[in-house]
Formats: C-alpha cells, structure tokens, sequence
C-alpha cells in the first residue's frame, strides 16, 4: 500500500509539471465553458404560457398574477380555450392552463371535488412542456399547502421556483465535467501507456520487482484524484465565475464522478489493449470519445440526437453520467433519483473492467 | 566461493531463429564480465533472461543464488539493470527517479548520496528527460543501485556517449566494482572490454566461442601464429582527440 501511494504521489507531482496535460486536463475544458458561457448559447429556457381563466374570481387573479412574477414565464390571458389550444397546435403557445369556473383556494368541503387545472401541453416542445408543468405544479403546491394549513403565504416559494430557470451554463455545466471525465479516462490512459510502452519505460519498470497490479493502481488511483480535483476546481469556476446554481448535493456529484471515471478508465484500458503506437491512439482515442461528446448530450440537449441514434446515443456511458450530473447539479436529484444512471454506468463498468482485463497489457 | 552468476546449456529460440543456442558460463563475485559479439549475436537476450526478463526455452540460470526460471522477481529483487532501449518516465527530476525506483524495491535510500556517488547531485532539480546522454546513463547506473544489488546488468552503457562520458562511465563502473558488486556488461567497443573487464565472452550465432581474460585471449591468438601487418603505433586517434580536447566531461 504504502508502494502504491507513494507512487501515486510521484505521479500527482510529475502531472503539476507536465503542462500540455494540464492544459488538457484543466484549462480546455474552463476555456469551453467561457466560451459557451458568454455566448450563452440558446439563452435561457422561456415558457410562453396561455391562462384561460373560466372562473373569475379574486383567487383566480390572484393565482394568475402569482404566476406572472414567475421570470421564466410569460403569461398571456387574452384568448378562450379553443383559440389558445389552437395556438398551441400552431406552435405559438408552449403551455395552455385553464382555470376551471369553480376555482377557489381553500380546503376542500367534505362530499365536494377539488377544482381541477387543465393544462395543455404540445408533444412537439416536451422540454420546455416540462419546465413550465415543473413550475406550475409547484406553485400549487404551495397555494394548496398554504390554504390547508391557513397561512396566506402564497409567495413563500417562489424563490425556489424562479431559481429553477435554467441558464445555459447551468445545463452546459454538468456536460463539461462529464467531457472531463471521459478525456481523462480514456486520452490520458491511451497516450500515457502507449508512449510509454514505445520508449521503454514500462520495459524498465518491470525490470524491478514492482508488482505490476501495484504499478496499474497507483495510475487508476492517480486519475481517480485527478478527477476528482477537476471536478471540484471545475464547479468551483463555475459557481463563482459564472454564477452557475448547482442545486444537488456535492457528495453526490462527487460519487456519480468517480463511478464515471472508473468507468473511462476501464475503457481506456480496454482500448489501450489494442493500441501499439501513439498514432493509433490518436485515431482510437477520437473513434471513443466523439461520438459521445455529441451524441450524450455535452453542449446541447440530447432531444436533438436524430430518432435512428436514439437508441445507442440512450446507452452509452457519457449519457448516462451526463444525465446523472444534470439531473443532480439542476434539478437536485438525490442518488436515488439517477438510480437508472447509476446502474447504467456500473454496467458499463463491470462490462468495461471484464475488457480492460482480457485486452490491456503493459508489454 | 561459488560463482555469483552460473549458466548452463541456456537456449532460446524465435520461431526458426535460434538467438541463444546453448551457452554456458559463470562470473565470479567481484569481476567485470563482458559479453561481446556482432548484432545477433544473443548478447541481450541472453542478459534478458538473466534479468528476469524473458523465459529461457531450456537449460539454467542461477543468479545470486536465485533459479532465475523459478523466482525471477527473487532474482529482480538482488540485481541491478541498465537496459538497451529503456527510458524513465517523463516530467519527474532526476532525484524523483531514484526515490521511484526505490519504492519500487520497497527501500528507503538517500537519493543524493547516490546522485552524488555517480557526479550528478548538481541536477538532483532537473527533469530526467533534459538530462544529457551521459548524465542520463549516470541516471540510470545511480537508479540500478538502489536496491544494493549483487550483480549489475549494464546493456551497451557507453553506447553514444563522446569519448570524454565514456571513460568517466569506465571510472563509475571500478568504483562500483571496488565496493564489491560484480559487473556483467555487453558492449560492441572492443577498447572497451580491453579497459575495464577482467574476462570476456565472445558469442556469435548464439554461442560462446571464446572466453577469457583479454590478456590471455590476445595472448592464445599470437601463439596461433598471427601477426598484424602493420606495426603497431605508440598513440592512436583517440589518444590525439583526449590530448586535445582534455578529460573534462563535457555537458550543458
């Protein structure tokens, strides 16, 4: 142990002074998200909301002009249902909400139902369908938690709601570090393992009783460290260069990284396995990690991914951590909220661990 | 005492090729042993499977004491190597290297008295790679000491070096001999072996064809009759290059 560790600790240090991995490993990825952060590409997520509002009443006003200090919102309340359902099939609306004539906030009266909202929603914009049903379903939420327990304070979560409003670098955010993460497993692996089994170094090494599961560890722990500070240094740059709101917990994201990193890890040595010059481990490397970058959902949504890719881009492991991030970093999923991703990605693990160990050799 | 090294019958074919072809020898405690032969000759193979390295087909090898087919990390715990081809890793200073490899044998050593022991505690702060050709190999005797080995493994050390890093690696090697490890070479400069081993084997295809100390070789090959035509000179060129340019080593 103290072998492994103290190798580990050479490593880390060689690393501070090799500055192209540095630039790769720290730098390229804080560069993309200036870039894309100041672009703010696709600008942040805007709802248009049509209120069709039967009822009339003062709790009818009152819950459309709660809904109107919503930012992320922007409420029209001019049309009747059929020409706003209209509207909606046009492409014009993205939401219909009708406010039921008999609309009142208060408990209901035993033998009585409670009114209903109807809301309309187009199959043709399910994500912002689900921005806006997620902020509408939360307000009344509080309306109705705070009529039963007769505190009159509607706002009392608004907060929390206009603090949902997605910023592109929020949704960008996750995607890097999950980009990071894929890079460090599989490039650093590939070009460190193949460059030094051509010069000898790894021919030397094994000239000495090093154990080689030894001399694998203390490179898997090296880069599980390394992940781990991108992580933290990314999220840092994040938080407070570009005010981007991680909603999850931090434990969290932190474990969904390294079960992805173990993952890129096992299959960049799977793929070094088959590597015999750094040529090879350039086209190989590319051949891995492009399709990811754009098919699970780096920079844009993967609802762009063309319907015949579905089906692979919904598996792969990039998507997966990608969608764990995401989910925990915005809209503060706990462990067990990515439970789908999580197992998806200790299935690729073992899948990949099985390869690593059948292909990958030091000489 | 018994010989440090002992082979026996040590064979080891490529597919149709047979690099080691059933060669035997043994290197008393304490000696410079060189092997020396053409490209091909199996001079680094057969030191391959000394080290540990590569699996003979038949015969054995016993180094240190240790059965080298049997326990070849018992045999890598006892030797030191310096391998033709081989490179450190990059981005780690040239002290960082030794402190390495010592971790690799699971020792603690003084990683500047050994840089010192060998010239280089000026460039204890240097990256290894940065390092000139004869530093480097300073590097890598310093690093092949670390375990305090019996036997030390040196695969063509002087290999590229000018003529001034040469014989300040001959120097390095009598120093590490005087302190009582036995050296076992390869090398193609013949000088080489002349200067610094107290025996050589001289393989070619495979095979030892002649074993000996230099003196008793030249020795045998006059008593067969040979004369050189031309009579020999009482300096040659190198002696005019070191008059000239001095023994200073010479590094950036």
């Amino acid at each position: 142990m103290r072998q492994i560790l103290g190798y580990t600790a050479l490593l880390l240090r060689a690393y501070t002074r090799d500055r192209t991995a540095m630039f790769f490993g720290f730098l390229f990825p804080l560069l993309f998200m200036a870039l894309f952060g100041v672009l703010n590409f696709g600008g942040s997520v805007r709802v248009d909301l049509a209120v069709v509002d039967e009822a009339k009443n003062e709790q009818s006003a009152a819950f459309i002009s709660t809904l109107g200090k919503i930012e992320t919102l922007r409420i029209t309340t001019t049309g009747d249902r059929d020409a706003e359902v209209a509207k909606l099939t046009s492409g014009d609306r993205d939401l219909v909400l009708v406010i039921p004539s008999d609309f009142r906030i208060a408990p209901a009266r035993p033998g009585s139902s409670v009114p209903a909202l109807t809301l309309y929603e187009s199959s043709a914009q399910p994500d912002t369908a689900a921005v806006g049903r997620a902020i509408l379903s939360s307000v009344v939420t509080d309306m109705s938690f705070a009529a039963t327990q007769t505190a009159p304070v509607v706002t009392l979560r608004r907060e929390e709601v206009t603090g949902r409003e997605l910023k592109y670098v929020d949704f960008l955010t996750p995607g890097i570090i999950g980009m990071t993460i894929m890079q460090l497993g599989i490039s650093s692996v590939a070009f460190a393992f193949v460059a030094e089994r051509q010069r000898g170094v790894i021919r030397r090494v094994m000239a000495t009783p090093i154990p080689r599961r030894n001399y694998i560890a203390a490179h898997v722990l090296q880069r599980l460290i390394l992940a781990m500070v991108q992580v933290l240094i990314l999220l840092a740059v994040a938080v407070f260069a570009f005010k981007v709101t991680v909603v999850g917990s931090l434990g969290a994201l932190l474990l969904v990284t390294v079960l992805g990193a173990v993952v890129f890890l096992c299959l960049g040595f799977a793929v070094t396995g088959l590597l015999a010059t750094e040529n090879q481990a350039a086209v190989a490397t590319q051949i891995v990690t492009l399709p990811q970058l754009f098919l699970s959902g780096v920079f844009f949504s993967r609802d762009a991914v063309p319907a015949f890719l579905k089906p692979i881009a919904d598996y792969l492991p990039l998507t997966f951590l990608n969608d764990a991030l995401r989910e925990i970093a915005t809209t503060g999923a706990t462990l067990v909220d990515v439970g789908g991703d999580i197992l998806g990605l200790f299935a690729w693990a073992v899948v990949s661990f099985v390869a690593a160990y059948r292909l990958f050799r030091l000489d | 005492m018994p010989p440090v090294v002992s082979v026996r019958e040590l064979r080891k074919s490529y597919g149709q090729i047979k690099a080691v072809d059933g060669v035997s020898f043994d290197v008393q405690e304490g000696e410079i042993f060189a092997l020396l032969g053409p490209n091909g000759a199996g001079k680094t193979t057969t030191v391959e499977i000394l080290e540990g390295l590569r699996q003979a087909d038949s015969g054995t090898a016993l180094v240190a004491g240790v059965d080298v087919r049997k326990d070849p990390s018992g045999v890598k715990e006892r030797i030191g190597v310096q391998l033709q081809q081989s490179a450190f890793p990059e981005n780690f200073v040239a002290r960082e290297i030794v402190d390495l490899f010592a971790l690799f044998y699971r020792r603690r050593v003084d990683s500047m008295a050994l840089l010192r022991s060998v010239g280089l505690e000026d460039k204890a702060k240097q990256k290894q790679e940065k390092l000139s050709g004869g530093q480097r190999q300073r590097l890598s005797i310093a690093v092949a000491l670390v375990n305090e080995p019996r036997v030390l493994f040196l695969d063509e050390p002087t290999t590229g070096l000018d003529p001034q890093a040469r014989r300040n690696l001959w120097e390095l090697v009598r120093a590490i001999r005087a302190r009582g490890t036995t050296v076992l070479l390869t090398t193609h400069y013949l000088d080489e072996a002349e200067a610094l081993c107290d025996r050589v084997a001289i393989m070619d295809g495979g095979r030892i064809i002649a074993l000996d100390s230099p003196a008793s070789l030249i020795q045998a090959l006059l008593g067969r009759g040979f004369s050189k035509p031309i009579v020999q000179q009482q300096a040659n060129l190198d002696d005019v290059f070191l008059d000239l340019t001095g023994r200073a080593l010479r590094e950036a």
